[in-house]
């Protein structure tokens, strides 16, 4: 799996590093970690969800049978929970670096700008 | 089952491969079916383009070979392209010029630089087969396209006639296929088919005269010959690869039956022209234009429609990058 992960992938290794989650389950928790921003689309979710199984990342947990409908749950597999963390990390080197610079551009006296 | 339900499931195998339909299709029309308010009743525009686009990376998924098909692809219309421009460079340069021939300009044509920029692209390929061998073919294409425009736009400066320069065009697109490095060896392949036309092209070119009509009897004969090369090597190609499992030659030649079909132009208007006998060596404008897009529709269209042939086709296997989640190992039932 190449790194950087995009977000929908991210925010999807993010939702299943909890309990074992079903499509529909899947969906709404990325759309609550996302705070609304990333609505997936059941056929974009399998597409990812095709690729990080291939990749190793998520495996199958358990399925069942609902009103005669197959409903599987997935969950991160270890390799998984190693790229997230790897994954996350990196992102919080980047977030506190612009935090560092914001910070610094905050603190600096003002040299010009604004009207005399 | 409700109607929607029926709906999704009806769209689901529609768009998606039989064999992925088979395991996951009810666990999508499940997670549809979860999302969808209440009160609706079909599904919307929005699922429905979702689940065509899903449908499409799955046969593309399963399309195996279709990557390398279009590198291999690439790397014989490069041959073939640097064939042709080697060929009609020196035709250009060795054959006589007619008295009345109204020369203007350095070139004998505008074809001379455009078979310059196509052989730069085949050296480019050679030594830099990435972003610079992309710049290198937009270059061919634009000063191609460029010697159309620029003959018409002034009178007295002449060009290769558009079913020498279509194939040209064609094939240096399908030829991006072999954007990437790949071993030596490989890279060096157009510039060995550039080579080996030169003893071809020099000994024939003295045949000819150039005149208004330059370029015609060479190319009615020179082009068919390449289309019929071009398919029947191909064809072997992809048999001897089918052989071994690897499906990469059969996608290749399904890719190449454009260019193919662009270099048979010629033979191919001459079918559609009625015009009866005494007719000349180039067929009616209309039946060129009419062959043209016949050939453009089939080969745009044979790849799409083999795609989802092979998703409709039964593997029976579940090993590749096909498989679906529900097929591993690692279920778990709960």
């Amino acid at each position: 799996m190449e790194t950087p992960l995009r977000e929908p992938t991210f925010l999807i290794l993010t939702a299943l590093a909890g309990e074992p989650l079903h499509g529909y389950g899947l969906i709404a928790e990325v759309d609550r970690l996302s705070g609304g921003h990333i609505s997936l689309r059941p056929g974009t979710l399998y597409g990812a969800l095709d690729r990080l199984v291939d990749a190793g990342l998520v495996r199958v947990d358990h399925e069942e049978i609902v009103e005669g409908r197959r409903r599987r749950y997935y969950q991160l597999t270890e390799p998984g929970g190693e790229v997230l963390a790897t994954e996350t990390e990196r992102m919080r080197r980047n977030v506190d670096a612009a935090t560092a610079r914001l910070r610094a551009i905050q603190a600096a006296p003002r040299l010009s700008g604004g009207v005399a | 089952m409700t109607d929607l339900e029926r709906r999704y499931a009806r769209w689901t195998a529609l768009f998606y491969p039989a064999d992925y339909r088979r395991e996951r299709g009810s666990e999508l029309v499940d997670t549809y079916l979860s999302l969808a308010t209440p009160d609706r009743k079909r599904p919307s525009a929005a699922d429905v383009a979702d689940l065509a686009a899903g449908g499409l990376r799955q046969h593309l998924r399963i399309a195996q070979g279709l990557g390398p098909g279009f590198r291999l692809a690439g790397l014989l219309a490069l041959a073939t392209l640097a064939a042709f421009a080697t060929g009609w460079a020196i035709f250009e340069a060795v054959a006589s010029t007619a008295p009345w021939f109204p020369q203007r300009g350095p070139f004998l044509s505008l074809g001379v630089p455009a078979w310059a920029a196509w052989l730069l692209a085949v050296v480019v390929h050679v030594v830099a087969p990435g972003r610079w061998f992309r710049w290198a073919v937009g270059l061919a294409v634009l000063v191609t396209a460029g010697s159309v425009v620029l003959a018409a736009m002034v009178t007295g400066m002449h060009r290769p006639p558009l079913f020498v320069l279509l194939p040209q065009l064609v094939l240096g697109i399908v030829a991006l296929g072999a954007i990437g490095w790949q071993p030596w060896w490989v890279r060096l392949i157009p510039l060995a088919a550039a080579a080996a036309s030169v003893p071809v092209a020099a000994s024939t070119a003295p045949r000819f005269v150039f005149s208004g009509g330059y370029y015609y009897d060479a190319a009615a004969t020179a082009l068919p010959a390449a289309a019929v090369t071009l398919l029947i090597g191909g064809a072997l190609l992809a048999l001897g690869l089918a052989a071994r499992h690897d499906y990469r030659g059969v996608w290749a030649l399904l890719i190449l039956l454009t260019p193919i079909g662009m270099l048979a132009l010629n033979s191919l208007g001459a079918m559609l022209d009625d015009s009866g006998p005494g007719r000349p060596v180039t067929p009616a404008w209309s039946s060129m234009v009419a062959a043209s897009v016949l050939v453009l529709v089939v080969g745009l269209l044979s790849m799409p429609l083999a795609i989802a042939a092979r998703g409709r086709l039964s593997s029976g296997g579940r090993d590749g990058p096909g498989r679906t989640p529900g097929t591993g190992s690692a279920i778990q039932r709960g």
